[in-house]
């Protein structure tokens, strides 16, 4: 390994995972300080501002306001994502890229566009999502949608196509076949891209932005709102749930597919 | 036994089932339509309307005054111009950061350590991006650690601290730490699919490693290099977050002007005309993107 990278990329590679993981340690860090902010040198530790989330009504009521929201993105996203990922990888027909990179597409367009776009059909269309956790739930699914299309669709790329013909050729119908064949073998997929969905939907904040209402707001939303006039610890403090959160899920993403594989195209 | 028979009995179903397959995918068609296509479509439509404040519903009224408003007043000139040289500068900053990193992913064959790295990057990415600019605000505020240590090793007068954020180089900076997790990712797929014994060769044909990373590696990882660069691009233009709170709302870019446009002015037309541009550049950058992944291996979109 030594001799395969050469030092001067090797230093920058570690400068550069220090770019990108230090604000994260030092989150914990601010969150799990003595003071009233963090300090160089540090004050030293104490759980005061764990303690004062878990005790504030404004954070900890955003942070459950976030996860149960995330659970119902979940929900929605990871059943019509897995039946398109289903369809795109069973049917070959003309187009079919453009229709994978049309429902693929909301994870790289602009977030604020679509949150206004869906503010003002709200509006316009007097459907009564207006600001309500139903309209932000119609955004997070937007969102999340084509990340449980991604893992799934990995799954089904690596998936061998003639265990389903054998089960066919031995007279299983397609309903059983899909359940007793298909589904047990991409099910590790399915799980991934629903731990992929909750957690996108529980960081979301631009899509959130326009769509959240002053007293329901998720955490992500809450916490800008705070961090725009003073530091407050017990966000951070917040926030440190939010990583052990994050961090698990994608332990678990580990445990259930090979996360490498995921960089592979398919 | 006769399987002439089962395969009769069998064909009507097959033939029922690949038009059964359609009804996979209708409804998430369905939701795009109703909330992803129908509303973009009516920003669209708003944007051609008269400004009237106040009014959110489409009219018949089509005027292109919102436009002529917008390429004629050097304020909004200025802030798409900015936005696009923001999200080009950390296109290229994010490469330059990112290249090492992935390149060190790639090669490191140590199975576990190399789940250990891809695990930290993925949660880097997956971390909502308040919580890192949190971070960020801590290190890099006036009152940050930064500050703290240089005025307490007496470099800088606590009164003076140096700005790192709430200006341009703060947005930059908090741009590049949200990108890194994407580019690393497209970038480790491509490094990753190179052929070993291209640089194999070159080392054995008396190349230094320099001089086989300049030669071989780096033009080999150029698709992905290409489309990890307009993948930052796309999403840097389009985040307001980051301007936000590492820009202290003093640099204008365009997510800022359409929620401002919107939300403080209730100015629904003008600001549907800036969400237009700015839904336009960053569709443009993706669309070049995706005919650059079409034709290369790499990427997770």
């Amino acid at each position: 390994m030594g001799r395969k990278i050469p030092l001067p990329m090797l230093i920058m590679a570690i400068l550069g995972f220090c770019y990108m993981l230090v604000p994260i340690v030092i989150v914990v860090l601010a969150g799990l300080t003595a003071g009233e902010f963090l300090t160089f040198p540090p004050e030293g530790l104490s759980l005061r501002w764990v303690i004062a989330f878990l005790q504030s009504e404004k954070y900890l009521s955003a942070f459950f306001f976030s996860f149960r929201l995330a659970l119902m993105t979940m929900i929605v996203a990871t059943i019509i994502g897995t039946a398109a990922a289903l369809f795109l990888s069973r049917t070959r027909f003309i187009g079919r890229g453009a229709m994978r990179a049309f429902f693929l597409s909301p994870v790289v367009l602009p977030g604020v566009v679509i949150g206004f776009a869906l503010f003002a059909f709200y509006i316009s269309t007097g459907i009564g999502l207006t600001r309500t956790i139903w309209g932000l739930w119609i955004g997070h699914i937007l969102y999340s949608t084509p990340y449980v299309i991604g893992t799934v669709g990995a799954a089904l790329a690596s998936y061998d196509v003639s265990l389903d013909e054998a089960a066919r050729s031995l007279g299983a119908s397609p309903m059983r076949t899909f359940r007793k064949v298909t589904l047990p073998n991409i099910s590790q997929g399915i799980q991934a891209g629903s731990i992929f969905a909750f957690i996108v939907s529980f960081g979301q904040f631009e899509v959130s932005l326009f769509l959240s209402a002053p007293n329901s707001e998720p955490l992500p939303i809450a916490m800008y709102n705070s961090l725009r006039y003073k530091f407050d610890p017990s966000a951070a403090a917040a926030g440190i749930f939010a990583i052990m959160l994050v961090t698990a899920s994608v332990l678990l993403t580990n445990r259930l597919v090979n996360i490498r594989r995921l960089l592979d195209r398919n | 036994m006769s399987s002439a028979p089962q395969i009769e009995a069998r064909r009507p179903i097959g033939v029922n089932a690949k038009h059964l397959r359609w009804l996979l995918v209708v409804p998430l068609t369905i939701f795009f339509v109703v909330f992803f296509v129908v509303p973009v479509g009516l920003i669209f439509a708003t944007s051609f309307n008269p400004q009237t404040i106040g009014q959110v519903s489409v009219t018949w009224d089509l005027t292109l005054e919102n436009y002529v408003r917008f390429f004629s007043r050097s304020n909004y000139l200025m802030a798409a111009g900015r936005s696009v040289l923001l999200a080009t500068l950390v296109s290229l900053i994010t490469l330059v950061i990112a290249y090492p990193m992935a390149f060190v992913i790639a090669k490191t064959e140590n199975a576990a350590r190399n789940t250990v790295l891809l695990i930290l990057v993925l949660a880097a990415m997956q971390l909502d991006m308040v919580i890192r600019i949190y971070g960020m605000m801590v290190i890099l505020g006036d009152n940050g650690l930064i500050n703290q240590m240089l005025a307490a090793l007496g470099i800088t007068d606590p009164d003076q601290p140096v700005q790192f954020m709430y200006n341009f180089l703060g947005v930059i900076l908090g741009l590049v730490q949200f990108s890194l997790p994407f580019m690393i990712l497209t970038l480790v797929g491509v490094i990753r699919g190179i052929n070993p014994s291209l640089e194999e060769a070159a080392r054995s044909l008396g190349a230094t490693p320099r001089r086989t990373f300049l030669r071989v590696t780096l033009p080999a990882s150029l698709p992905g290099i290409l489309s990890g660069s307009l993948l930052v691009f796309a999403l840097s233009i389009s985040s307001y977050i980051v301007p936000a709170l590492m820009g202290g709302f003093r640099v204008g870019v365009l997510p800022i002007h359409i929620f401002q446009q919107v939300a403080e002015g209730a100015r629904f037309q003008f600001g549907a005309t800036i969400a237009v541009i700015l839904f336009l550049i960053s569709a443009g950058a993706v669309t070049v993107y995706l005919r650059v992944g079409a034709r290369h291996s790499g990427g997770l979109a």
